[in-house]
């Protein structure tokens, strides 16, 4: 039995525009929440040692003397708090340290506030990791549509190389957009931050997503090959049944992974896991569902013109 | 199979006594990054001067007896950067300190100030006076019956001998100044005093000879004296002190050691070439006065030069302890910094949580490492189990290299984001499994025999493994580009985890499916995962 999928396009592609449509506005509405070390700032980890931790007021109101600007601060675990504010030298750092300490240390119950981890980030390298970014993104778009121009050099009828790469990489954009739309959402409503470990995530997508599509590519290349009866549409759709299984599974045994890694890993690579997950499943959906679609679509177009 | 026990058996014993090279997000420490402040240098000095300030910051990190310390250059578009790595540092603020300060020493002489008219005529005046007073004040010691140790309780202007009645003490020849030994050494006998004043640099001197004990070398006199002080341009000049061309950047090396009376702690220094004339130079012309060590700023100890040294040698004897001493010496021969810097940002990372993140990471490779063996052995049966096995000799293979990369130029530091990439490849490297094992069903299906419908998926399934790799391999090689630790990290143990397990699904697996594939019962369709029926379409 096969699957409809290249006849029934017009499914994938309202379920893609209707996503990336919910992305962009979200984006354009909301943007993403930055994480700190593109923003530039603090970031500073307490914990409580034999003691009850304190509530964000008392401690905003402690450290209020001495000028840190907007002070975030947020209980993440039973004894542990995390506060944010602005960039600071380590003068100020160390005042913050013996302020909090002045508050609630107690050397008869041996109390005290421990320092977990300490971020500072001038604007300086925020700005530049912004850049970088970019820059990074931009250099894997075009080493990877170069890849698979390149990959695909030998399939050239009935369509040329070309735009199979160009296939592949709106399959790609549309992964990274969709990503990137729901990181948020996630943003604006359950305050999920964008950091360098999501950016890592997204470009590590890109290689990862073009994975899937290669597969499925290269059984149409292969079947052309072959000759299989039928119009290109048919021989498209029959190849793409022929590696939906194969899509799935390796697509499954990266997102199981990366799930392990975001149910017990660490709290720093929880974003990374997330993103990674999310992006696999999309990329897997792309790859079966609009890469394959774009290039009989295109196909289509061309002869029609002609 | 044996071989394979066989190859674990001997393989891991050995590799449990390398250790890991854990990153600093792992085991705790700090992450620093310097900006140097170049704005005084000439672009053509900038490269060399930041390398100075990295072996300035090497050494002085060094100094804090961390394992692996990490101090590199950066150069991002304008901005000159000193990146330091502190793994498993506990006292990182100490560490900081210690980085940024700048030790600077710098010795100084008295300055040979020309006086001022009305300075030179308050001298004479005030030494007139002195004389004159000197004069009546012998008068009165002379007198037969004069209490001597009254008198120098009550005029002496020597504070250390004058509540003593201007008792020195028994003193072996070479403790004065040579006027002052001559007359109470070789002019004097026990019980007398000299009936003239006696004038040194220090003031008008009444001296008494009060016993003798030993002969020869073990001479020891008992002097006293009377001071009536005089002033010199010395006077006027003092605290004035006149920076020389040496300083702490002639120093050779400095060393902790005790002076030998008092066993107090003390630094010695030793000086290169350049220094050891220049110091020669300052000795010479400074004899009988003080020459000052300052150390940022402040003097820490003012020695006077008894006579020129010329061996290129000096000691600090100043007021402190053996700790402050060794932290000195350290100090001063990390020498001081090229050009200034500051600490632009940190990350800093408490071991426990570092600990508790490494757990985490651990357990969380462990669980998504069952749970893909439990999928393919579910989906695959027979070659899910050989991939499953060629999944473990894979993660032990990584593993090796990651610990066996410590003996190379190139050793890989395992950081959260390198673990995080770790785990994300095992789930990467079965997927080449799942692509040959797919393709072999595939070729099952259409009625192929095992051994050749397996060769078939080796073969066929080479082109998707090859060209979907290598486009992970192009993102990981723009991570690494992209430069932050952090993603560094991830991108080369992804690197490593893809590269073999590329070797793994081509080599490994295909060598174990093949040998099974010979045995009889190993022919069923069914342990491939295809059942009979799809078979006989």
């Amino acid at each position: 039995m096969e699957y409809k999928i290249i006849q029934k396009r017009w499914i994938n592609y309202s379920i893609s525009i209707l996503l990336a449509l919910v992305g962009i506005i979200s984006i354009s509405v909301w943007g993403l929440k930055y994480g700190l070390d593109f923003t530039g700032g603090s970031l500073l980890q307490i914990k409580f040692v034999n003691q009850a931790p304190a509530t964000s007021e008392q401690i905003t109101s402690t450290l209020a003397p001495l000028d840190l600007g907007v002070i975030l601060a947020q209980p993440v675990a039973e004894d542990e708090m995390v506060l944010r504010f602005k960039e600071v030298d380590e003068k100020t750092h160390q005042q913050i340290i013996a302020t909090l300490n002045a508050k609630s240390a107690n050397s008869q119950t041996n109390a005290k506030i421990e320092e977990s981890s300490f971020t500072t980030i001038g604007p300086t390298i925020s700005a530049e990791l912004k850049q970088k970014t970019w820059g990074a993104m931009i250099i894997v778009l075009l080493a990877i549509i170069l890849y698979v121009a390149f990959a695909f050099r030998q399939v050239s009828r009935p369509v040329p190389s070309w735009k199979y790469g160009v296939a592949a990489v709106i399959a790609l954009a549309h992964d990274t957009l969709i990503t990137v739309g729901l990181f948020s959402l996630l943003g604006h409503f359950a305050g999920i931050e964008v950091d360098s470990y999501f950016v890592t995530a997204l470009l590590t997508l890109l290689g990862f997503s073009v994975h899937d599509t290669i597969v499925v590519f290269d059984r149409i290349r292969e079947n052309l090959k072959k000759q299989l009866p039928g119009t290109f549409l048919e021989v498209v759709n029959h190849s793409v049944n022929d590696t939906i299984v194969r899509s799935i599974n390796t697509s499954l045994t990266a997102a199981l992974v990366v799930l392990a890694l975001y149910f017990f890993g660490g709290a720093s690579t929880k974003n990374f896991a997330l993103a990674m997950s999310f992006g696999i499943l999309i990329g897997t959906y792309s790859s079966i569902f609009i890469a394959s679609p774009l290039v009989v679509d295109w196909h289509l177009w061309s002869m029609k013109k002609r | 199979m044996s071989w394979l026990n066989n190859k674990l058996g001997w393989g891991l014993p050995q590799f449990s006594k390398i250790n890991w090279r854990l990153g600093l997000d792992l085991v705790g420490g700090t992450h620093l990054i310097y900006e140097a402040d170049t704005s005084k240098i000439s672009e053509s000095d900038k490269n060399s001067s930041l390398e100075g300030v990295r072996d300035v910051v090497e050494r002085r990190v060094n100094a804090f007896g961390v394992a692996e310390p990490i101090v590199q250059t950066q150069k991002a578009g304008e901005h000159w950067r000193v990146i330091v790595d502190l793994a498993g540092i506990k006292d990182v603020n100490e560490a900081i300190k210690q980085i940024g300060e700048t030790p600077l020493l710098e010795f100084k002489e008295q300055g040979e100030t020309a006086l001022t008219v009305d300075q030179r005529k308050e001298i004479d005046t005030y030494n007139l006076s002195a004389e004159t007073k000197a004069k009546d004040l012998l008068k009165k010691v002379l007198v037969p019956g004069a209490d001597f140790s009254a008198l120098a309780k009550q005029y002496s202007e020597d504070a250390g001998s004058k509540d003593t009645g201007g008792d020195l003490g028994f003193a072996k020849k070479g403790q004065f100044v040579p006027e002052f030994e001559k007359v109470l050494f070789d002019q004097l006998t026990d019980g007398k005093i000299y009936p003239q004043l006696v004038k040194t640099d220090f003031g008008y001197h009444i001296i008494k000879r009060l016993a003798t004990k030993g002969t020869g070398d073990t001479l020891e006199v008992n002097g006293a004296h009377i001071l009536i002080k005089t002033k010199s341009a010395n006077d006027y000049a003092i605290g004035e002190w006149r920076g020389t061309n040496l300083t702490g950047k002639n120093l050779k090396k400095a060393l902790v050691q005790f002076e030998s009376n008092t066993n107090a702690p003390q630094v010695s220094l030793e000086f290169d070439a350049e220094g050891a004339k220049l110091f020669a130079e300052i000795t010479t012309r400074n004899v009988g006065k003080p020459v000052a060590i300052f150390l940022d700023g402040t003097p820490i100890s003012t020695p006077n030069v008894e006579e020129p040294i010329t061996d290129g040698k000096a000691v600090i004897s100043g007021q402190f302890g053996l700790t402050e001493a060794k932290r000195l010496a350290q100090r001063l021969n990390a020498g001081a910094l090229p050009v200034p810097i500051k600490l632009v940002s940190q990350q800093t990372i408490g071991a426990s949580l570092g600990a508790k993140a490494l757990q985490q990471s651990i357990k969380a490779g462990l669980i998504g490492m069952a749970i893909v063996a439990v999928f393919m052995l579910a989906v695959y049966f027979l070659p899910g189990f050989l991939a499953v096995l060629a999944l473990l000799i894979y993660a032990a293979v990584v593993l090796a290299i990651f610990k066996l990369s410590v003996f190379t130029p190139w050793p890989i530091t395992l950081t959260l984001s390198g673990i995080a990439g770790f785990i994300l490849s095992v789930g990467m490297a079965v997927d080449a499994n799942v692509l040959i094992f797919e393709r072999t069903k595939e070729e099952l299906r259409r009625g192929k025999p095992t051994a050749i419908a397996i060769d078939e998926g080796f073969k066929r399934a080479w082109t998707s493994i090859r060209d979907s790799n290598i486009s992970s391999l192009i993102t990981c090689a723009v991570l690494m580009w992209f430069g932050s630790s952090i993603i560094k990290g991830f991108a080369i143990t992804l690197a490593i985890g893809i590269l073999v397990s590329i070797f793994s699904a081509i080599f490994i697996t295909r060598q174990f499916i093949r040998l099974i594939s010979n045995w009889q019962w190993t022919q069923h369709h069914r342990l491939y995962g295809v059942r009979r029926k799809t078979e006989q379409q």
